[in-house]
């Protein structure tokens, strides 16, 4: 027994020498710096670009008493770098505390960027850091994005990872801008049959914004007056094999995000023509969509046919007009109006993306997956060179749940 | 030849440490012979042998007795027997006592009587509170029993509390342990053994099983493992757990020890074996499982869905005792980004301040933790109160006011804390809290990685320790037959059978229908 | 009820099963897979399973001939001593090669995804120590750890694909025969590897409560873990498409990617926690089962002391490789391809021989004495 006391003495202090030299990747936690915004831009030099950084400060906000902290919530860092693996590198150069992107919320590209061809291989390196997490969501700046983030200065958030956050989710559930999340990006790029809408936004406001109907605007063109931040997050960049090629504005972003089934649109408020009134009154309704679209095609022949079905359930809530909205007859008129406007947009939508960006701007081909049997009958059928002639029907289920609360007259006064 | 040399070597070092003694084979002599019926030398032998009148509360009472006219002396120790008993019973009866003849049986009206020869046996009698009366001329002396022990009465329990159901705990009589037993279980079969171990001090063993559930081997490896002890004195049942146990060194233990009748009567019925003993408040039930241990009596007395939730209660609450502080280390120093940004930006924020690593504050903050811990256990009931308040102060607040600690590692050890006072067995309680320690050190050694390389092995570990043969988590794994009450508790209707692991004679508790 | 010292009932052994072979669908088992039979790779599972049918029923049958011997001693006896030492050594060698593999690929997964400055030879050493730990104790003990996890690894699995479902689509398995049929076919065939483990069960007959369990266990396993490959591997299409194919490790990229609510955005901790028991309890069961192999080849008895040294040994070979990307593209495709077709061919020629040596009619003649 002697033996096995000392082969265990030994293993003992194989084990306290590792210990010593040990936790290899054990941080502390206020050792980091959190970045929670990243912004890529091309940069003068020829295959670098420039990386912009925004750091969360954590001592603000955090304590409940307030720790009394006079620091900034944030710092914002702008570099030339390689690509931005080396840049957190190269940031600590500036920055206190070892980089980290844990807490990456979004990544914001320069619409210049975005429409250069080597943006792409650039972007790919995304993957190969452990630490970005693909539920990270992607932005198409009109400007720079070192000035974006630098002119976005939140008023009622403090800590920028909460204003991302809440902007993105409310921005998604309206239906504005598209889920444009890394992995949707990777998952679009590999499939190839389709294009990525990434969301678009700016913190520079239109020299002389037009005002036009209320979903038609795209980032920057709304003019918001006020003490506020300038920052806008409406409408999409359309994004072809990785490069942009052009931009929705926001209501055809929301169409097409009622056309595809992935997103998770929360209801949504619309400004619909009234039938009702002569002079270009438009009521409000709130579309909610509780079941997913019906999608059938013909696939056989010269011009493949695509038939569409939208079930929307519509709640009427404004009545410029002031009908009375329990006779049948009025009923019937606002649901024929609903579904002829809506899909007339569609249609009209549909047709741009065919003629202009030649290709869908969501996952429409997955529909098509299931009417061929192996993956060399649907190479062959090639998606993407049929659906730039296919014949697209758009037919809307429209089923009016409510009506709205006032439905008499108000009386005049004096009559 | 290695062998040859090393041996001997060996045998040199280890040697056992050789003491001058004096001899005592005077006294065990004198002690393997009978009595004589001579009067004078049986007074003599014993007043030597107990070292009267030196020993004051030995007493001796010479008397004749009136029918027989034959002088008599019983010899006792006061301060242990009920003298009003050895009055009436013995001391009336054979003093005022007229009929000539008469077998000392007969005349004497003591509840139990016995005799024997052996002086080493009747020395032993006397000093277990039996009083011996000797007669000229018999050859055997008569023992009566009149044992009265003084000792507290039966009161609440302390350390097992519970809501629902019997708080009477054993107290140190042993009389009152096996009638508090007995009252319970109202059958013929239910034994109660007595042995004695230990030499010097003479403690004695109950054994208490019910014969016709108990497996006979294992009841025999029982007496075979007490039989086997040889030592001076054990003075209380949880030395005599020590003895009994497989592994002593482990960190688990594998005989349950408990205060409450009403849990050693459940698992009496089972078919386990329950061990008492003069002196100590407690029994022992063998063999014991992890799950014996870690139930409690609540479970069953409350309505099935409140004792199962209390169960699941009492699991989470294991987790969270040995886990918290753990997987706090590990989470904020190796997997950063598992927290909320929000609560990770709070913990950074607070922590930016604190001049230690997150390491060294849990462990700071957990010593501290056990100190307070074990100096609650022991204050003074007045100033009690004030202490907890002090330490909670001072502990919570002001370290966190100096900038000592981090004021989420507060609340970590709270609960972790507190949840593992929800486990009422005291060593499972220890056994927790000491692997917590480990835990510790293995998360920060390579974050939830090393937890989960700690925490295989220990179930390893776990699952090979045996309780006489009755692995420790059976019956769950190795599969028995048994009433299912593992993580949750049934009806009471649906709990048939006995556990299998035990091989009872009778395994069906209820038939169906 | 008296549990006979040293054995493992069906449950434990089924526990065993389910976590060493279902435990394939987290690693690079399902991407390797997906190269040549896209998006109807989860049908291949079930396809391997029907042709894994025969040689295991045949295999089975022959074991029932000799009930309490393991798969070596039959080999050994009907193959005689020279053949079947020889054949015995191969598989053994075999197993070597694949465990050394295996393990460096779990290894390989904890260091890329979890802890990335950790020098790759602790991580690897710490795994192995825990296994040869493990192992030592027996195949009681671990049938029994084994049985005490089995429950929570399953249900936390199966929440993980649940929580994958919300942002998968479902018409990314079309269309529905991929690359065509006969193609599927010739990868199920090229597949076998993927239940080869359950030959290796044979070797542990003798530890099993009673043959009846034995057999019924491995039924009910080939069925369940055909299943439970099947749904994984419909679950990883119908999340990343297309992009399985570059993406090394699916379950691991899922479970970084996937969220409850946004309260807690980043879960993948409680899923590593499971996955990594059921990883431990897989290699542990493997190093018993290859020191098992190594003490029937070399007659040695107790086996259990040589665990360590092992152990040893696949650490060593599993340092080998100097990336991930040799292993996974070159030495795993050649190491699966041997694999298969190797004990199909041991399984068939078993039961040839025994059928041709009248072991079966011997059987009757027993029987019916």
């Amino acid at each position: 027994m002697k033996k096995k006391e000392a082969v265990c003495r030994l293993l003992l202090f194989f084990v306290i020498v590792c210990l010593l030299t040990g936790c290899w990747d054990r941080q502390e936690i206020e050792d980091k710096a959190y970045v929670i915004g990243l912004g890529l831009d091309r940069s003068k030099d020829e295959g670098k670009i420039k990386v912009t950084m925004l750091l969360a400060n954590p001592e603000v906000g955090s304590m409940q008493g307030g720790g009394g902290s006079t620091e900034k919530p944030r710092e914002i860092v702008s570099f030339d770098a390689n690509d931005f693996i080396a840049a957190k590198a190269t940031g600590n150069s500036v920055i206190s505390r070892d980089i980290s992107y844990e807490l990456l919320k979004i990544i914001v590209v320069s619409e210049e960027y975005a429409k250069d061809k080597e943006f792409i291989r650039k972007f790919y390196d995304i993957l190969k850091d452990k630490d970005i997490r693909l539920d990270c969501h992607l932005a198409i700046s009109k400007e720079k994005a070192s000035e974006y983030f630098i002119n976005n200065q939140p008023k009622m958030e403090t800590r920028p990872h909460k204003y991302f956050q809440f902007m993105i989710n409310h921005g998604i559930e309206n239906g504005f801008i598209p889920d444009s999340t890394l992995f949707r990006f990777f998952k679009t790029l590999e499939r190839g049959t389709d294009f990525f809408l990434a969301m678009y936004t700016t913190a520079a406001m239109e020299k002389n914004p037009q005002i036009k109907s209320e979903d038609e605007y795209m980032a920057g063109q709304l003019d918001a007056t006020g003490e506020l931040d300038a920052t806008q997050f409406i409408g999409s960049a359309v994004f072809r094999n990785g490069m942009m090629i052009d931009k929705l504005t926001g209501q055809e972003t929301r169409n097409i995000n009622i056309l595809d089934d992935s997103t998770n649109i929360h209801d949504i408020l619309v400004d619909i023509p009234d039938p009702f009134s002569d002079d270009q009154l438009q009521f409000a309704a709130r579309v909610m969509k509780t079941e997913s679209n019906k999608v059938e095609m013909d696939l056989k022949g010269q011009r493949p046919k695509i038939f569409i079905t939208i079930p929307l359930k519509i709640e009427i809530i404004s009545n410029p007009s002031m009908v009375n909205y329990t006779e049948k007859k009025n009923q019937q008129i606002v649901k024929k109006q609903i579904a002829a406007h809506i899909k007339t947009l569609n249609e009209k939508l549909l047709k741009k993306t065919q003629t202009k960006f030649k290709g869908v701007p969501y996952p429409l081909s997955m529909y098509a997956r299931k009417y061929f049997g192996t993956i060399q009958e649907y190479k062959k059928f090639n998606w993407g060179k049929s659906y730039q002639k296919a014949d697209i029907h758009v037919k809307v289920d429209v089923e009016i749940v409510d009506y709205g609360k006032r439905i008499k007259k108000p009386r005049t006064v004096g009559a | 030849m290695k062998k040859k040399v090393l041996k001997p070597l060996f045998k040199k070092l280890n040697a056992e440490p050789q003491f001058s003694e004096e001899s005592n084979t005077q006294d065990i002599e004198l002690k393997k012979q009978d009595i004589s019926s001579n009067y004078d030398q049986n007074l003599a032998t014993f007043k030597s042998i107990f070292s009267i009148p030196k020993n004051i509360d030995i007493k001796v009472r010479e008397f004749i007795i009136g029918s027989l006219d034959r002088r008599a002396f019983i010899i006792f120790i006061s301060t242990m027997v009920d003298a009003q008993s050895i009055q009436e019973g013995i001391m009336e009866k054979l003093i005022g006592n007229d009929q000539p003849s008469g077998k000392i049986q007969n005349i004497t009206s003591s509840p139990s009587e016995r005799t024997a020869t052996n002086i080493g046996e009747i020395t032993e009698f006397i000093t277990g509170g039996v009083t011996a009366l000797f007669v000229d001329g018999d050859t055997q002396c008569y023992l009566f029993e009149t044992t009265k022990i003084t000792g507290r009465s039966i009161e609440k329990s302390d350390n097992e509390v519970i809501v629902k159901g019997a708080k009477e705990a054993f107290n140190e009589k042993v009389i009152d342990n096996i009638a508090l037993i007995r009252k319970k279980i109202r059958n013929e079969n239910l034994i109660v053994e007595a042995k004695v171990i230990s030499k010097r001090s003479r403690n004695d063993v109950f054994l208490v099983y019910e014969k016709d559930l108990v497996n006979d081997e294992l009841l025999q490896t029982i007496k075979d493992k007490i039989a086997s002890i040889q030592t001076d004195r054990i003075l209380d049942l949880s030395i005599l757990e020590q003895y009994l146990e497989e592994r002593p060194r482990s960190l688990f233990p594998s005989i349950l020890y408990t205060e409450r009748p009403d849990r050693a009567t459940s698992f009496i019925e089972e078919g386990h074996i329950v061990l008492l003993m003069t002196n100590s408040p407690s029994c022992l039930v063998l063999p014991a499982t992890f799950w014996s241990m870690f139930h409690s009596p609540e479970d069953h007395y409350l309505r099935t869905p409140y004792g199962n939730f209390i169960r699941f209660l009492r699991f989470q609450a294991l987790f969270v005792a040995m886990f918290a502080s753990p997987l706090y280390i590990a989470i904020t120093n190796y997997h950063v980004g598992m927290i909320p940004p929000d609560l990770l930006m709070a913990i950074a924020g607070t922590r930016e301040r604190v001049p230690f690593p997150s390491t060294v504050e849990i462990l700071m903050m957990e010593i501290a933790f056990e100190l307070i811990r074990e100096a609650g256990l022991r204050v003074p009931t007045p100033i009690g109160p004030t202490i907890g308040i002090v330490g909670a102060l001072i502990l919570g607040q002001a370290a966190v006011q100096a900038n000592i600690i981090s004021p989420i590692v507060i609340i970590v050890i709270a609960l972790s804390g507190l949840s593992s006072f929800i486990i009422s067995d005291v060593s499972m309680n220890f056994a927790i809290r000491i692997t917590r320690f480990l835990f510790i050190f293995v998360a920060a050694f390579m974050g939830i990685y090393g937890a989960i390389a700690l925490f295989v092995p220990g179930l390893f570990y776990l699952v090979s320790l045996k309780s006489f043969g009755i692995p420790y988590f059976a019956p769950m794994t190795p599969h028995f037959i048994s009433s299912k009450d593992l993580i949750i508790r049934h009806v009471p209707m649906k709990e048939r059978f006995r556990p299998g692991y035990l091989n009872p004679k009778d395994t069906v508790k209820q038939r169906k229908g | 009820m008296k549990q006979q010292p040293g054995k493992i009932g069906i449950r434990e052994y089924l526990s065993i099963a389910i976590l060493m072979v279902g435990s394939k669908v987290t690693e690079d088992t399902p991407t390797a897979l997906f190269q040549k039979a896209q998006n109807a790779a989860w049908m291949i599972p079930i396809i391997t399973a029907a042709f894994t049918f025969i040689p295991l029923f045949l295999l089975i049958k022959t074991m029932s001939l000799y009930q309490n011997k393991n798969l070596f001693s039959v080999i050994q006896k009907l193959l005689g001593k020279y053949l079947g030492f020889f054949v015995c050594l191969l598989i053994f060698i075999i197993n070597v090669f694949s465990i050394s593999f295996d393990s460096r690929t779990y290894t390989t997964i904890i260091r890329t995804f979890y802890f990335n400055r950790t020098p790759i030879v602790i991580i690897y050493a710490i795994l192995m120590g825990v296994c040869a730990y493990g192992a030592k104790k027996g195949i009681q003990h671990i049938g029994s750890v084994a049985y005490l996890i089995i429950y929570y690894a399953v249900l936390l699995l199966y929440l993980a694909f649940v929580l994958c479902t919300q942002d998968s689509s479902i018409q990314s398995l079309f269309p529905i025969w991929g690359p065509g049929k006969l193609e599927l076919l010739k990868q199920s065939s090229l597949n076998l590897s993927l239940f080869s483990e359950f030959f290796l069960f044979a070797l542990i007959i003798p530890s099993i409560a009673s043959y009846k369990d034995f057999r019924k266990g491995t039924w009910i396993a080939l069925v369940y873990i055909s299943i439970q490959l099947s749904v994984g591997i419909i679950i990883f299409i119908c999340l990343f498409d297309a992009s399985l194919k570059g993406i090394g490790y699916p379950f691991h990229t899922a479970i970084r990617f996937i969220s409850i609510g946004t309260f807690f955005p980043n879960i993948e901790i409680l899923f590593f926690v499971i996955w990594l028991m059921a990883a431990l309890i897989r290699f542990t069961a493997f190093l018993y089962i290859n020191a098992l192999m190594f003490g029937q080849l070399f007659k040695i008895k107790n086996f259990e002391f040589l665990i360590p040294a092992l152990a040893t040994i696949y650490l060593l070979i599993g340092s080998i490789p100097e990336s991930p990307y040799d292993l996974s593209l070159q030495l795993k495709p050649i190491l699966r391809s041997v694999i298969g077709p190797t004990f199909l061919v041991v399984s068939i020629t078993l039961w040839l021989v025994a059928l041709l040596k009248g072991e079966f009619k011997h059987e009757k003649k027993r029987g019916s004495m």
